[in-house]
């Protein structure tokens, strides 16, 4: 054996190069993993092992101006089924506790497919305490199978409203494609109406509480004790400018028929009452609903889900009248002693347009007392389309109102560019014209408009863009935040308004065609109107305002298919305003009127 | 020089303390990972035990007449090579590898005893009279005294163990003055091997560089022939034996060379145990508060990871208190290798460097990710009777020594 090399320095000296240099390695591993890339490591081992649990945020809730409750929310039940321990075999049982059809929890499980299968689906929501019982009983027997208790829409609160509530549902896949950071899975959102209006303050926020998991998911205990956890937080609660009372006639007038009822409060905008009908049943919506229901109701032939408010294109008809009225004294085509002769009709050209009386030498006033038809074919005659397409605008025609919900008709105002598109340049008269004076042709407004139309004559054309939120409350601080409308005023003499107003005051007042709801306790002003339509029956159709002096509510009702505007519309006008202004409905007799 | 008898005389703290830190690191350790277990929560309490019963046979070996550890050499690594055999036959299959007997509760590793076997009985061969470690003679049969107990263990199968053999036979060889060229005959078969793991025109490379180097070393036509057929073979022989491993052994090899091949199955552990590493950042998440560990994230964590159990709870500060541990006491024993008596008891202090070392370069390598994922305890933290005893057995044995080295220099 050789002495000099066994345990020589040179190979001492290169076992301690080897120990000092690979403990240099693991140090500096160490410092690379622990020190420099720590954050990029906390991130993954956080994923790994903490698991969020969220908890729904209760809505708020809609009250109305006298903060009474419209939409409120009630605790109720889901079922859930997480697949991942789920089994097949129970279905049936769960479908017959529920009472649906089989297939039922297969189509929704197969609808969620694409999520995360440690991920709970709703099942049922609102489901009878009967099946909470028996799962109770029997949860052993059910793997992945639970229940939680969630708030939900309570709509008991006496008036439906769906077309301005709207609704909240689950998130539909679509949508939450495109707002991933604020929605996940299963959250509700807003859908129409003021639900989805006013979304980002209702909705609130969910609350969350971490859970550690172990790696097969299993929940192991809080993270951090809890200290990164928060609690759901409700939703603001919105006030709105409804009257309650004022909806509920509204809405209890319009159980049979179809048609819509907008009133407003002249000098704010603020929509005291806003009925569509037929309507939806909200509640539909808020549990777990198929789309075949939907469809049902979408197919329905009395369109419940159109809201005929906002969207719903009528023709105004007689009611129209008081624009032109408005447009020649402020033109000075007419002024308050200005007659025109009526022998029961208006010769234009080879054209003869007819009045349905012979109203003889009538002012201004006794026009649209008496809807005297001769005078507006006389009077938008001189005027011309450009001026009547003018006030027209200016009365809120023609464009949205900007009401504070989603969809919105704009109506239609011809001008002479419009004949221009739709008839080409020689392809339309000065006829055309001339029966835009009585509100007929082509001529499409919506209700909100007519409404907004009644309120600026209540208030001498000064007022704010129609709305429904008048206010909403923080939830955590209880601050109440009002909201200011956007004030307007449309530029015409307070004497021409008031040469029409008191026209409108005869015309239930006097001898004119609203006598029928005539109430000197109401002191209501208004005109009717009868919209031809082509597929049936007139529509019936009331603008007003009450009282005459300083008003508080604007007011306008249109009833399909029911004839006069007198008999039909008129009533349901005065029966909201007597609600609104709480008095009792005077007990007069229902005139006839002859002429509208 | 005056002899000094206080206790640092007869007694090395600086590896002794090292090690008593390093238990009660591997205990709190192993109290954490099995907190939270309940099929687990007993092996705190037997390791306990363990500790106990290994520190009497640290005493045991420690207070050894110096003249007796020559004499338990030959009877110890005869014993060890026979329950290597034995459990082949009656032994219990733990994880896909029969390396167990199961006595009552506890379970016993012949592995574990054979690297003490080994160790003494290279340290004696090598050492006796006057062998020449240059002669192919007694160079093949030092080889051949770490080859067996190899050649059984990988039977089980257990590479990691059989690595660590390979190490400490070469680390004994290499001490023992093996020449360059003879260093190279050991040698090249591994590389060839390794080489062939990456398929056959790198294991044809290989063979090409291995005729290079012969033709450098300037041997005769005999030897150079002979080594080259020695390499041939060996790559071919490595070949049939990877396709006896195990599945998941072959996956393990496969991993490290891919280590994105197989995110989830055996570099699943290995990538749990780098983010519990990582994310215990400077101070670490504090005792029982790593999530990876509390919620298992790491299968038996507190066998073969538990390095990142301290990595994830006590942070870099704790992770580079153990390491220096370590390496504190690997420098002690080298320097305890130059004081030994006699170059058997060099030998057995230089071996016991390099088992505890190749252990611990290959543990915790593998919670880094920068060796590959191989089965393997770390030495006095990792839960486990049969290592923790051959480990203190073997540190009594490194004490006994320095309790009697050269008194002059």
């Amino acid at each position: 054996m050789n002495d000099n090399i066994f345990g020589s320095a040179a190979r001492k000296r290169i076992l301690s190069f080897i120990i000092i240099g690979f403990t240099a390695i693991i140090i500096a591993q160490l410092f690379n993993m622990q020190i420099v890339n720590a954050p990029t490591y906390e991130v993954r081992s956080d994923e790994n092992s903490v698991k969020p649990i969220y908890q729904t945020a209760p809505r708020g809730i809609l009250f109305d101006r006298n903060q009474e409750v419209l939409v409120g929310n009630k605790p109720s039940f889901t079922l859930r089924i997480t697949p991942s321990e789920y089994q097949d075999t129970l279905t049936p049982y769960i479908e017959t506790i529920l009472g649906v059809d089989s297939g039922y929890v297969h189509k929704i499980l197969k609808a969620n497919n694409t999520y995360s299968k440690y991920i709970p689906r709703r099942i049922a929501k609102d489901v009878d305490f009967k099946v909470i019982a028996w799962y109770e009983e029997n949860a052993a027997k059910l793997p992945g199978v639970d229940y939680v208790m969630e708030t939900q829409r309570d709509y008991s609160f006496g008036v439906m409203g769906a077309h301005m509530f709207g609704y909240a549902r689950e998130i539909p896949l679509s949508i939450l494609q495109k707002r991933k950071n604020e929605y996940s899975m299963g959250d509700e959102i807003g859908f129409a109406g003021l639900e989805k209006t006013y979304e980002d303050i209702l909705r609130g926020k969910k609350g969350v509480h971490y859970v550690l998991v172990d790696s097969r998911q299993k929940t192991i205990g809080k993270y951090k004790s809890g200290e990164e956890d928060y609690s759901a937080v409700k939703g603001y609660d919105l006030i709105l400018s409804i009257d309650k009372a004022a909806q509920k006639v509204a809405e209890d007038a319009f159980k049979e028929r179809r048609g819509a009822v907008v009133a407003i409060e002249p000098s704010t905008g603020e929509i005291i009452a806003f009925t569509s009908s037929p309507q939806f049943d909200p509640a539909e919506f808020a549990a777990v609903t198929s789309y075949e229901n939907y469809k049902a109701m979408r197919d329905n032939p009395d369109k419940p889900l159109l809201n005929r408010a906002t969207t719903g294109y009528y023709s105004p008809g007689s009611t129209f009248k008081m624009i032109s009225a408005v447009a020649g004294l402020e033109e000075g085509l007419i002024d308050e002693t200005t007659r025109i002769p009526c022998n029961g009709g208006f010769q234009f050209g080879d054209r003869f347009f007819k009045c349905l009386h012979n109203h003889g030498s009538t002012d201004v006033e006794t026009s649209i007392e008496k809807s005297c038809n001769t005078f507006y074919y006389s009077l938008v005659n001189k005027l011309g389309l450009d001026r009547w397409s003018t006030y027209s605008k200016k009365f809120g025609f023609g464009r949205k109102t900007s009401v504070d919900l989603g969809e919105e008709g704009r109506g239609i105002v011809p001008s002479e560019e419009y004949y221009n598109k739709v008839y080409g340049k020689r392809g339309w008269t000065k006829g055309f014209v001339i029966s835009l004076g009585i509100g007929q042709g082509e001529l499409s407004v919506t209700p909100i408009q007519m409404a907004q139309y009644a309120a600026l004559f209540a208030n001498y054309g000064k007022s704010a863009n129609p709305h429904f939120l008048k206010a909403y409350i923080d939830t955590k601080t209880r601050v109440r935040t009002d909201v200011k409308p956007q004030y307007y005023d449309i530029g015409i003499s307070r004497h021409s308004f008031e040469i029409v107003r008191h026209a409108m005051w005869k015309v239930v007042n006097g001898a004119g065609t609203a006598g029928n709801i005539r109430s000197t306790d109401l002191d209501i002003s208004g005109k009717t109107g009868t919209a031809q339509n082509p597929h049936g029956k007139d529509h019936a159709i009331f603008v007003g305002f009450a009282p005459y002096n300083n008003p508080k509510i604007a007011i306008a009702v249109i009833v399909e298919n029911a004839g006069f505007g007198s008999v039909a519309a008129a009533p349901i006008a005065r029966d909201v305003i007597a609600a609104y202004m709480r008095k009792a409905l005077p007990n007069q007799p229902v005139t006839i009127a002859e002429a509208d | 020089m005056k002899i000094n008898y206080n206790i640092q005389d007869r007694f090395d703290l600086a590896v002794f303390l090292p090690v008593v830190v390093l238990i009660a690191f591997g205990l709190i350790a192993i109290y954490s990972s099995t907190l939270n277990l309940p099929s687990a929560r007993g092996d705190f309490f037997k390791q306990v035990v363990f500790v106990g019963v290994s520190f009497f046979t640290f005493l045991l070996f420690y207070s050894l007449p110096h003249q007796t550890i020559k004499l338990i050499a030959i009877p110890l690594y005869s014993v060890s090579i026979f329950f290597l055999i034995a459990v082949l036959v009656v032994g219990k299959t733990v994880y896909g590898a029969k390396s167990w007997f199961g006595i009552g509760g506890f379970g016993f590793q012949p592995s574990e005893l054979a690297k003490a076997g080994t160790i003494l009985m290279l340290a004696y061969w090598l050492t006796y009279k006057s062998r020449d470690i240059n002669n192919l003679k007694d160079l093949t049969i030092a080889l051949g005294i770490g080859i067996v107990p190899i050649m059984l263990i990988m039977l089980e199968p257990d590479m990691g163990t059989s690595i660590v053999f390979g190490l400490v036979t070469l680390t004994l060889v290499f001490w023992s003055g093996i020449s360059l060229f003879g260093l190279f005959v050991v040698l090249s078969p591994g590389f060839v091997i390794f080489a062939s793991l990456f398929g056959t025109i790198s294991f044809i490379g290989a063979l090409l560089l291995i005729i290079a180097a012969l033709f450098f070393f300037k041997r005769d036509l005999f030897n150079s022939i002979t080594v080259f057929v020695i390499n041939l073979a060996s790559g071919f022989f490595f070949d049939f034996v990877f396709k006896i491993l195990k599945p998941h052994q072959q996956k393990r090899i496969e991993s490290f060379l891919d280590p994105t091949a197989d995110p989830l199955g055996a570099g699943y552990n290995a990538l749990q145990a780098k983010v519990a590493i990582g994310s215990g950042g400077l101070y670490g998440k504090g005792f029982l508060n790593g999530n990876q560990t509390q919620l298992r994230f790491i299968p038996k964590q507190w066998t073969d990871f538990i390095y990142s159990v301290i990595g994830e709870e006590f942070g870099f500060i704790g992770s580079v208190l153990v390491v220096i541990l370590f390496a504190v006491i690997f420098i002690r024993l080298l320097n305890i290798a130059s004081l030994a008596k006699d170059k058997f008891s060099v030998l057995i202090v230089v071996g016991v460097l390099s088992l505890l070392f190749s252990h611990f370069a290959l543990n915790i390598g593998m919670d880094l990710g920068i060796t590959p994922v191989i089965g393997l305890p770390l030495p006095f933290l990792s839960y486990g009777g049969s290592s923790l005893l051959v480990n203190m057995m073997l540190i009594g044995l490194v004490l006994n020594i320095y309790r009697n080295r050269k008194l002059h220099t």
